[in-house]
């Protein structure tokens, strides 16, 4: 799709998607700024900040994003990523100055007032309690900090309780002001407008808007796993579960389309970002057929986390009543043994291969999903990494899936999370 | 936009549609009338029939269907609710004859082999167990129990809970599948990538071929009168409690619906969630959500309160849900709110239809509702039509807390709250 792609003196990076024929317009601003970038004391303290960004500063008032939005009939939110943050408003696209003035405002004026600070802890605390209802979060917890040791993907995007009730609002603000800037962000508009007009409003909203020191690039990288790591967690839960997460190469890593057939062919595709998918559930995969199929199991997922970084891909598992832990392990074992014996053959590559180019397709549903998509893809390195890294995945070779499926799938590199679920208590 | 275009078929189907042509594929909604309320005392029947229909029919096993849907990249899939069995999917305009084609003989031939029955008996087992372990399930469940009583099909659980799943046999569904699935009361709505003789060739003809006895879709009996009651489910091993109050709405074709819509919009929704929200989350932190909820569907409705608390705080947070409702007669809606409210109504028309499944939805819940294909056109003026009146009337008239149920879910002890 025709994409218009300029950077302003400040060091923004602007992407412009114009759609001809549609009134809707999706704003998105993406950080380059996650969870990632803290360091321990301070988790969860970008997911604090996005929360702050909401709450006014400079020409808003609290509550005015709020109210601008809403009388605009439109939908806003932000997403607080281990790599990345995003905010975006989508609104009728006459309305697009609306949508440049608040995230100009939001990229370096944001009020940071000390009672709204206080008054945000408990919201966020509240949000991770919402998220320990959950015996899946347990597991991803447990998953993610025993196969980090060292680089911060070690905690999850949320933070850890103990930090979210002792931070302070001065080093919350220090982190704001250190990444929310123009040259360590990406600004993109998909939707009805004129690109060369759209380009003069975006100057006029953040051309004045000044650069910072770029932040240090981070040093710290996860040194080689060696030996399985295991953790069998037992507590109150409807349903036991298995987690198993194989450390995989950053996004931008040539064996990552390899690995996106591989993910298919184990546990089907469900786009890059999950949101377009919904509820829809693949079932055309080799897990699918042997876990649930079989019995074993009530639900199957195998999720490949592109990141900057290394990071893992995740096969996740909820038991049947009745299935053995130790069974369903024995069964994925037996699964990737196969993969790494045997290519897929040519039928199921291709049968693959076509799911991921349909997401690739349905995942540029209307200008939100569009704006998410190109967002995700910057936070990553590049707008257009999902329809580069689709135009890899044409390319690649049934061996090659059988490749890194030996390289990667391997038991010294794996951490395996057992979540025994306990009777619930009356 | 163009009106949608909207065709009869000779089996009585409905196919209602709407090019999009910047969409490149193609999304479909559609919906026949075999949810609870046609399952009568076989309880859980509809909902375990809904998640069979992918399981094989007479000329592809589950595998099969699966390998194929996903080897052309389409989706195909049904859900059970309280009035419709309803499916969607995505294609492409290369496959949209296949993934009809397939959508059909999967309402009209299939063949629940008794293996598959086992495997989704086996999930509703674990889903019942997974959603008796979730706070917001849990009392959302029971409040739908406390305000539709007596059995009613928008009250009870969908799956009919784990005595009813362990009891239903091959032959309930065969029998369910044949009184209620086929062509009477189906409609299918189409966007996106459509034209005229995509609809007539690739979709219109093979839904054609479904074949019934012409029986009118069930009528659903109105909802028996509410008793307001306030239960608490203990969970001592969660870490937040969630809350859940709700009274009767009104049915979607209702004189009060869009001022209650309106109204409920301005109390727990506009925005970071309404005037609750504001209260709740904003200015005293105590939840991360809290807002309000408007179910309207053909007998009946339900409004509703959600939000997750610190168990500390269980006791602030009702309080402050009780002020909100209280607020309403002595600090009524102002004429800045409802202005703000109308303008998000009809704003939202371009923003909540920008996808092609949206539009999708819309177009399903315009014919089922009979709302008219030209109801999109006629909307701003429906809202501009309300006055500030109707809709403060409204809010004090539906949203009175002794009217209203309330039950929470969590690690809450023995105590007993009051809202």
């Amino acid at each position: 799709m025709p994409t218009r792609v300029e950077t302003l003196d400040n060091g923004l990076k602007v992407i412009l998607r114009p759609i001809p024929d549609t009134k809707a317009l999706s704003t998105w601003v993406v950080y380059r700024i996650g969870s990632r970038n803290e360091v321990p004391g301070m988790t969860g303290s970008t997911h604090w900040v996005e929360h702050m960004l909401f709450k006014g500063g400079g020409k808003l008032g609290k509550g005015d994003i709020d109210k601008m939005i809403s009388r605009l009939g439109g939908k806003m939110n932000a997403f607080t990523d281990t790599d990345y943050t995003m905010y975006f408003e989508t609104i009728p696209a006459a309305a697009m100055d609306t949508a440049l003035m608040i995230e100009s405002e939001r990229m370096r004026n944001a009020a940071f007032d000390p009672k709204e600070v206080e008054a945000e802890r408990t919201v966020v605390i509240s949000e991770r309690e919402g998220a320990e209802n959950q015996p899946d979060f347990a597991v991803e917890e447990e998953l993610w900090g025993l196969a980090f040791h060292v680089h911060p993907y070690h905690w999850t995007a949320i933070g850890y309780k103990q930090d979210l009730a002792t931070l302070d609002r001065d080093p919350l603000y220090r982190h704001y002001l250190r990444y929310y800037a123009p040259n360590n962000a990406s600004l993109i508009l998909v939707g009805g407008f004129d690109p060369a007009v759209a380009m003069q409003h975006v100057r006029e909203a953040f051309g004045p808007l000044k650069p910072e020191t770029r932040p240090d690039p981070l040093r710290l990288s996860e040194p080689e796993q060696h030996g399985e790591r295991r953790s069998d967690l037992e507590r109150p839960g409807p349903a036991d579960l298995l987690s198993v997460g194989w450390h995989i190469p950053a996004a931008s890593h040539e064996d990552t389309p390899a690995l996106v057939l591989l993910s298919t062919v184990l546990g089907g595709w469900r786009g890059i970002v999950p949101f377009a998918a919904g509820d829809w559930r693949p079932r055309s995969n080799r897990l699918y057929r042997a876990l649930v199929d079989a019995r074993l199991a009530t639900d199957v997922g195998v999720r490949q986390e592109m990141k900057l970084d290394p990071a893992l891909l995740i096969a996740s598992v909820t038991l049947a009543r009745g299935a053995a832990l130790d069974r369903v392990e024995a069964v994925l074992d037996r699964e990737i043994e196969k993969i790494q014996k045997s290519p897929p053959p040519k039928s199921e590559l291709a049968r693959a291969r076509q799911q991921v180019r349909a997401w690739a397709r349905y995942e540029q549903d209307g200008v939100t999903f569009q704006g998410i998509l190109l967002g995700a893809g910057e936070g990553l390195g590049s707008w257009d990494f999902g329809e580069t890294l689709l135009a890899k995945v044409e390319k690649v070779r049934a061996e090659q899936v059988r490749a890194v499926a030996r390289t990667y799938l391997v038991d010294e590199h794996r951490t395996v999370v057992r979540f025994h679920a306990q009777e619930v208590p009356a | 936009m163009n009106l949608p275009d909207r065709t009869v078929l000779g089996n009585g189907a409905v196919l209602v549609s709407h090019a999009l042509p910047s969409n490149p594929f193609i999304a479909f909604r559609g919906s026949v009338p075999a949810g609870v309320a046609a399952e009568g005392s076989d309880h859980g029947v509809a909902e375990f029939t809904s998640q069979l229909l992918l399981s094989g029919t007479r000329r592809m096993s589950a595998a099969k269907l699966a390998d194929r849907l996903e080897g052309i990249g389409a989706t195909l899939e049904f859900h059970n609710g309280e009035e419709l069995l309803s499916f969607q999917g995505r294609c492409t305009r290369e496959t949209a004859a296949e993934t009809v084609r397939i959508l059909v003989e999967c309402l009209s031939q299939p063949t629940f082999p008794p293996k598959e029955i086992e495997r989704v008996r086996g999930e509703l087992l674990n889903d019942l167990r997974i959603e008796a372990d979730d706070t917001r399930a849990r009392a959302f469940r029971q409040l739908s129990r406390l305000v539709f009583p007596k059995d009613h099909p928008y009250g009870r659980d969908p799956k009919g809970g784990e005595a009813r799943v362990r009891r239903i046999r091959r032959a309930d569904i065969v029998s369910f599948h044949e009184a209620h699935v086929g062509p009477e009361g189906l409609i299918l709505a189409a966007t996106g990538d459509v034209d005229r003789a995509l609809l007539e060739d690739a979709i219109a003809a093979p839904l054609s071929r479904l074949r019934g006895d012409e029986s009118g879709p069930p009528a659903i009996p109105p909802p028996p009168p509410h008793r307001p009651g306030s239960e608490s489910i203990p969970m001592p091993h969660k870490t937040q409690v969630d809350i859940a109050i709700g009274a009767p709405g009104v049915p979607r074709r209702h004189a009060d619906y869009y001022a209650l819509n309106l109204a409920n919009l301005l109390f727990g929704r506009i925005g970071l969630y309404g005037r609750l929200g504001r209260n709740l989350r904003d200015d005293q932190g105590l939840a991360y959500y809290a807002f309000s909820g408007l179910d309207a569907r053909t007998a009946g409705g339900m409004w509703s309160i959600s939000a997750g608390v610190n168990p500390a705080n269980l006791g602030k947070a009702i309080d402050s849900i009780r002020s909100e409702m209280d607020r309403l007669r002595t600090e009524p809606f102002t004429l800045d709110e409802i202005r703000d409210g109308k303008d998000n109504q009809v704003g939202s028309l371009i923003v909540s239809l920008e996808r092609n499944a949206e539009v999708a939805s819309e177009l399903h819940r315009m014919e089922y509702y009979g709302l008219g294909m030209d109801f999109l056109e006629r909307y701003p003026d429906i809202i501009g039509d309300l006055t500030g009146e109707r809709v403060r009337d409204v809010a004090r008239k539906y949203f009175l807390p002794s009217a209203s149920s309330m039950v929470v879910a969590g690690p809450v002890g023995r105590a007993r709250f009051r809202l």
